[in-house]
């Protein structure tokens, strides 16, 4: 090989993979050669080789940087958390981190020993020890560096499986059964002020508390506790025997010299009749206890409530059975139900509980009403299901919107960003610079991006979604469009010119014939891409079914949110198999 | 009369296409361009109709100035001269008989050929122009369903839908078999005696320039180097085809034709 060197270069020598090195190797020692490889690259350079030097040097300094980031991410210090609470957390970090600077230190000494061999003879460091090394450093940080959790991928797996469950058949959800309530309602006066409202025996089913007026449960910041309220006896009857009462209170004014004004009986149980002026407030359902426990009397102790909720310090039934006694015994508060007994009677004893939030001084009325689920209505199409089929229709018509608006935008814009329609002349020629420079850049911002920037500048809902998306529609066809009219054939335009025809008539003549099968290919696609990213756009407030998914997905609603999931799975299958059905007979 | 005067084309690239052609085509001849690819064969016919800007020089066509128009002059100039080319330039997806229909574009009122209407007395035309090249049943077949052959007789008859005075004919039959070259050559040949339009041709066949032409005018290197007759054609001397071909080039078969 040296034979072929030229004359100038007849002093140097090449090595045998044939690269020429600056100085011969042989004169130098190997020792001096792996003591300098103690810097990354300095033995390279000590032999002649300093790109290869400078490689190494580079490397070096990189994985020193890489270890100290991954130690800040992870707060990692050898001796300071040795006794931290999650020990077994711990000693995973450590360990990384140790095997992360061992196969730092393996590099390093294969660096310096590659050098070594290199000067000591013809024999080469084995490529495959800096492979291993470098391979194993580079995943080793991507492990860390990604928080990869094995761990969790299996023992978490379980709790996720119910979800997948709900996901993949949620159509349980499609369906609902409307509850058919039994209701009976009294007043309630707090504090006791003037003549506490009457409590009648009138009608089939009726309920009464007694004492009629008392005091509610409030926080006392003196006794930092909460005070119970007065003792309430609710005597019921008409109900069902054996189905669980619930009680609900509701503030009916907040303003004591209004005169009480009649109130609705809610619809639903968590619909609260929606009367200005009307606080909502949990209340408490009491529930009949088992049949042989009936005449059991469950004491329970004083509860010190939770802020947010109303406690009842007991719940004592005299006739009828709590439903979850177990509730009191665990000194929660809350929700008390009871089961009437075999007359439809039931009688309890309970705090009056905490109103939150506190009203101002008093008296107010409350209404107190007892709730019974008397039967379920014929099963009928859900609400969600309803709602999830009407977003996702909304949805179609955006990608709809979206494509056309885009298309309107698009095809005079494919012409200006067209070269060889632009470059007869230098301003067209600038045109289309300009045009080209800004559909690379709008096409390059995600769609999800130019959502939150439409929400900004028309608010949250659909039409945020459709500006979206058409924005990006105009960048996406703009572009594809004007590469089907570049590459058109360029024949026809100079024949329809020869005839004298206007530069209007030679591109409806001669250029337009050519680029509407692509356009329309391309707009199919479009649209294609369009109804799946609509589903997405959703997500950050751009209205259609992907805005609803996203609610549904945070209140784990996992049924409903699987019934979205599936239709957009049917709806883009659908539309990807019309759309490449059609643009089969286009191309 | 079309007159050339010292034409000059200089591409952006710097290639030097036409250089200094003077010469003169007279009506009702079937003149025609012999010379190797890249002589400016094309160059020269396309400067014609203006399709090429020539960089200097003077094309006068009936007394009118075409290097000089502009716009709507220049478009008028065009509708006279009819093209026909090579591959055909037929709008692929179009139907024949819209493909034939755009030959009437320059005279046609802009903002209805808009809308792919024009006047039944051009439609007419066109089933009748297309009658001449025998192919008024393939009107409404898409165009590119059509054999080449085929395909050259919708150019001509799209070129004929302009009522030109002259016809730029650009190698029309180098893409064709030998027998359809002729078939179309004898169309051209009908419409230059019959109907006394003059034809101006490029070709590289020296048997169908001995065959049809009644001028000869040879280029090489963007150089005008030949002017003759038909008779001088059948009579050219190895001298002249070098000249033309260039000294290395070697003729086979005789230098005249006779019949």
């Amino acid at each position: 090989m040296s034979a072929e060197l030229p004359p100038e270069l007849a002093n140097m020598q090449q090595d045998e993979e044939g690269d020429i090195i600056m100085n011969p190797i042989r004169e130098r020692n190997p020792l001096v050669t792996a003591a300098m490889g103690i810097v990354p690259g300095l033995g390279h350079f000590y032999i002649g080789r300093p790109v290869a030097g400078i490689l190494y040097l580079i490397s070096g300094i990189f994985m020193v940087l890489l270890i100290l980031w991954v130690g800040a991410q992870a707060e990692f210090d050898p001796f300071g958390q040795m006794f931290a609470r999650d020990v077994e957390r711990y000693l995973g970090i450590a360990l990384l981190q140790y095997l992360l600077i061992a196969f730092a230190v393996l590099f390093w000494v294969w660096q310096a020993a590659a050098a070594a061999l290199k000067t000591a003879g013809r024999r080469r460091a084995a490529p495959v020890v800096g492979a291993v090394a470098l391979i194993g450093f580079t995943y080793l940080l991507g492990f860390q560096a990604t928080e990869v959790d094995l761990e969790k991928f299996i023992t978490e797996f379980p709790d996720t499986f119910r979800i997948f469950t709900l996901i993949i058949w949620p159509w349980e959800q499609a369906v609902q059964r409307d509850e058919i309530l039994l209701t009976a309602q009294t007043n309630w006066l707090t504090p006791c002020a003037g003549d506490p409202p009457e409590q009648t025996r009138e009608g089939d089913t009726w309920i009464t508390l007694d004492p009629a007026c008392g005091e509610i449960a409030a926080f006392s910041l003196e006794e930092a506790r909460v005070v119970p309220g007065t003792q309430l006896t609710a005597t019921g009857s008409g109900f069902d025997p054996g189905v669980p009462v619930e009680l609900w209170w509701i503030l009916q004014s907040t303003d004591p010299d209004v005169p009480e004004e009649e109130v609705e009986d809610p619809e639903t149980p968590e619909g609260a009749p929606e009367v200005e002026g009307f606080i909502p407030n949990l209340l408490v359902n009491i529930v009949p206890p088992p049949p042989e426990e009936e005449e059991e009397i469950i004491d329970v102790d004083a509860v010190a409530g939770f802020a947010s909720h109303p406690p009842v310090y007991n719940a004592d039934p005299r006739i009828g059975t709590l439903a979850n006694p177990e509730d009191f015994e665990d000194g929660q508060t809350g929700s008390i139900e009871i089961i009437p007994n075999e007359e439809g009677m039931f009688e309890v004893t309970f705090g009056a509980p905490q109103s939150l939030p506190t009203p101002d001084e008093g008296p107010y009325t409350y209404v107190w009403q007892a709730r019974q689920t008397e039967a379920l209505s014929a099963p009928r199409i859900s609400d969600d299901f309803r709602l999830a089929v009407d977003r996702m229709v909304v949805t179609i018509f955006q990608a709809l919107m979206a494509t056309s608006l885009g298309i309107i935008f698009a095809v005079p814009v494919s012409f200006l960003a067209a070269r060889n329609l632009m470059f007869d002349n230098p301003i067209t020629r600038i045109i289309y610079y300009v045009v080209r420079f800004l559909l690379n850049v709008v096409r390059s911002i995600e769609p999800i991006i130019w959502g939150v920037i439409a929400i900004a500048w028309v608010g949250l809902g659909p039409f945020a979604g459709v500006m979206a998306l058409m924005i990006h529609t105009i960048a996406a066809l703009g572009k594809l469009y004007s590469e089907s009219i570049e590459s058109i054939d360029a024949g026809p335009i100079e024949a329809i010119t020869a005839t004298g025809a206007t530069r209007l008539q030679t591109i409806l003549f001669a250029i337009v014939p050519q680029i509407v099968p692509p356009y329309i290919s391309f707009t199919l696609y479009r649209w294609d891409i369009n109804v799946r990213m609509s589903t997405i756009i959703g997500f950050v407030g751009g209205g259609g079914i992907g805005q609803i998914l996203f609610q549904w997905i945070n209140q784990s609603r996992w049924g409903s949110a699987g019934m979205a999931v599936w239709l957009i799975a049917i709806t883009v299958s659908v539309l990807d198999y019309a759309s490449s059905e059609l643009r089969k007979r286009f191309v | 009369m079309l007159e050339i005067k010292n034409l000059t084309k200089v591409y952006d690239t710097g290639t030097v296409a036409l250089k200094d052609v003077t010469c003169t085509i007279p009506d009702g001849s079937f003149t025609v361009v012999i010379g190797l690819s890249g002589s400016g064969k094309s160059t020269m016919l396309r400067c014609i109709n203006r399709l090429i800007d020539p960089t200097d020089g003077q094309i006068i066509f009936d007394g009118q100035d075409i290097t000089a128009a502009r716009g709507e002059e220049l478009r008028k100039i065009r509708r006279e001269i009819g093209m026909i080319f090579q591959h055909f330039n037929l709008v692929r997806r179009s139907t024949v008989l819209t493909n034939v229909l755009s030959g009437r574009l320059g005279y046609v009122n802009p903002a209805m050929s808009l809308f792919n209407r024009f006047p039944q007395e051009d439609r007419d035309r066109a089933l009748e122009a297309l009658e001449q090249v025998g192919l008024d049943d393939k009107a409404y077949n898409r165009a590119d369903a059509l054999s080449g052959g085929q395909q050259q007789r919708v150019g001509i008859a799209r070129a004929l839908m302009q009522r030109p005075k002259m016809i730029l004919a650009d190698e029309p039959v180098a893409s064709l078999d030998p027998v359809l070259a002729h078939s179309i050559m004898e169309y051209l040949e009908k419409l230059n005696q019959e109907q006394g339009i003059t034809i101006l041709c490029s070709l590289h066949y020296l048997d169908l320039v001995q065959r049809y032409s009644t001028n000869v005018i040879g280029l090489r290197r963007g150089r005008l180097v030949y002017q003759g007759t038909n008779e001088d054609i059948r009579n050219l001397t190895d001298a002249d085809f070098k000249d033309i071909y260039g000294e290395q080039a070697v003729r086979i078969g005789t230098g005249s034709i006779t019949g």
